[in-house]
């Protein structure tokens, strides 16, 4: 403010109100206010403007995190909050992971099996078999003659003696079928087909089983989705919580600031970058207590599963899936900020 | 510069804090806005920028009703526009240079040209030695210069100020009258609410004088 500047400014210095000559900050006495006009100042304008969007997006980022810093040990609660609401679904969801490749498993023991007449002798039985391994939806079949069955069945049921007593066999031949598809509603088909063969006396599908194991993992797809939704809900909680107290905190900068023209985006900036940052330390929490549960959890599964037979491991969150939780985490943040700083701002109007 | 008609003000729909209230000021004008405390100077000023609407009439600055302004044009109105607070409203928990800047940070002015203007400014309310402090190791006075130098940071046309000498001496009352008289001879139009009677009476400006929120006199108009 020099007083030898220019007196009474003729045109120019009024409050401009037209919004897009308002933004550019009016300089009626700017130090290079000659070269006014032209399509070259307007560019310039625009791109400081850009500029200046960007320094301020730049010094609030690090201002919000330096803010976190400054008061680690309430800050590094709340980002457990969050982790802990994001660890339950996302463990939840590793898990349904892993029972998906155990359904895969499944599917390849998916069979029909075919029950023959008693009456149908062996070259009989050939035939048919030879009959049902030409049908287009079959990949390949296995005979069971009815002394492999008697065999088998004694085996499973410990009943020597009592099966031994009986005069002739009871039991058919059987084929089993593993079909080209498992889709329950092609194999319903592929039994009616195999039904009407000469000779076939009944066709089971084994399906009902894999049926409920696979109701049971669309069960836990939703419970999984319905929790995430909930705890998600959590985060945006506990963040707007948070952001609400440190807008309240800094209530009166930001009633000074609004009193001499920033617009709410200005006043939202620095909150919306604390939320995102908290949701970013939340979502790393969240990825070494996932880490930690994996290591505590690990032997005894491997011990569970070696005691069934099977060689199984706890499913590891890998790069795609930790970048997803982090980018929801980080979301779930400034999300959460956006929604406390937009409903507080309007109860702050300056005095 | 500002024009005043037929406006009114209610508050809660009963009181009645402005009532027809019909006056110009001038670009480049300087007005006191005196009246006893009550009177509504406060509420004429908040309707100026904008922090109320008018009840009654219209509020006219630099030729467009400010009422018509949509809420994402105001703080850009309010961009052109310098306040000083009879409290200061300064920040606390930043020096002096940065509470000045303040009103540059917010228009995005780049930190070399920002800094040089925030020193001009420091330096017309003489306080250049006093940029590292922070306001609470300031007078009262110096504190009111640090908010009129925020004011006038980013050179408005208007300025308007309320009761800025009203905690302050008589010595130091009449420097910081000094101060506007400096801005507006430079152009800035310059409307300040006060009571100090006296010191208003010294300067030989225009006074409206307000009472129980009616224009009760216009002196020394030009």
């Amino acid at each position: 403010m020099k007083p030898s500047a220019t007196p009474r400014r003729p045109k120019g210095a009024a409050p401009k109100v037209s919004r897009t000559k308002a933004r550019a900050p009016a300089r009626p006495e700017s130090p290079k206010p000659k070269s006014r006009g032209g399509a070259n100042s307007h560019q310039t304008r625009f791109s400081s403007r850009l500029r200046a969007w960007g320094r301020h997006h730049r010094a609030m980022s690090w201002d919000s995190f330096y803010r976190l810093v400054r008061h680690p040990v309430g800050n590094l609660l709340t980002m457990l909050a969050i982790a802990i609401a994001l660890v339950l679904p996302a463990a939840l969801w590793l898990t349904l992971d892993s029972a998906r490749l155990l359904d895969a498993e499944l599917d390849e023991s998916a069979t029909l099996t075919v029950y023959l007449q008693t009456s149908v002798d062996t070259a009989q039985a050939e035939r048919i078999e030879q009959a049902v391994s030409a049908e287009q939806a079959v990949l390949d079949t296995r005979m069971i003659s009815a002394e492999q069955g008697m065999v088998e069945f004694q085996q499973s049921l410990g009943l020597d003696d009592a099966l031994a007593g009986l005069a002739d066999n009871p039991l058919p031949a059987s084929i089993v079928v593993r079909p080209r598809s498992v889709e329950p509603l092609a194999m319903q088909q592929l039994a009616s087909t195999l039904e009407a063969l000469a000779g076939v006396d009944e066709v089971r599908v084994d399906l009902a089983w894999v049926e409920r194991l696979r109701h049971l993992a669309a069960l836990g797809r939703r419970v999984a989705l319905a929790l995430g939704v909930l705890f998600g809900l959590g985060v945006l909680l506990v963040v707007g919580n948070t952001i609400r107290l440190s807008v309240e905190s800094r209530r009166r900068e930001i009633e000074v600031v609004m009193l001499i023209g920033a617009t709410h985006a200005f006043v939202r900036r620095p909150f919306l970058y604390s939320g995102a940052w908290y949701g970013l330390g939340g979502g790393l929490l969240a990825l070494g207590l996932l880490g930690l549960g994996n290591h505590w959890l690990s032997l005894p599964v491997a011990a569970l599963a070696a005691s069934y037979g099977a060689s199984f491991s706890l499913p590891q969150l890998d790069m795609t899936g930790a970048t997803i939780l982090l980018s929801c985490s980080t979301l779930l943040g400034w999300l959460g900020a956006w929604l406390a700083v937009t409903r507080h701002l309007t109860s702050i109007r300056p005095r | 510069m500002i024009a005043f008609e037929h406006v009114g003000k209610r508050y809660g729909g009963r009181f009645e804090a402005l009532a027809h209230l019909n006056f110009r000021v001038e670009r480049g004008e300087m007005v006191f806005l005196t009246g006893h405390s009550g009177a509504g100077k406060s509420s004429l000023l908040r309707l100026i920028m904008r922090l109320e609407r008018p009840s009654r009439g219209r509020v006219v600055v630099a030729g467009h009703d400010i009422a018509q302004l949509h809420a994402s044009q105001v703080p850009f109105y309010r961009r052109q526009i310098g306040v000083v607070f009879q409290d200061h409203q300064l920040l606390f928990d930043r020096s002096v240079f940065h509470n000045v800047s303040l009103p540059l940070e917010i228009q995005g002015i780049e930190p070399r040209e920002t800094a040089r203007r925030v020193r001009a400014a420091l330096d017309k309310v003489g306080l250049l030695h006093r940029e590292k402090a922070l306001p609470v190791e300031l007078s009262g006075g110096e504190q009111q210069r640090v908010g009129i130098a925020r004011a006038v940071v980013n050179k408005p046309s208007l300025l308007l100020a309320d009761e800025p000498t009203g905690n302050l001496d008589p010595q130091l009352s009449a420097d910081i009258m000094g101060l506007f008289e400096d801005f507006n001879r430079i152009g800035t139009t310059v409307m300040i609410a006060s009571h100090d009677l006296a010191l208003i009476a010294r300067l030989r400006h225009r006074i409206l004088r307000l009472r129980d929120g009616r224009l009760v006199a216009d002196e020394g108009a030009v």
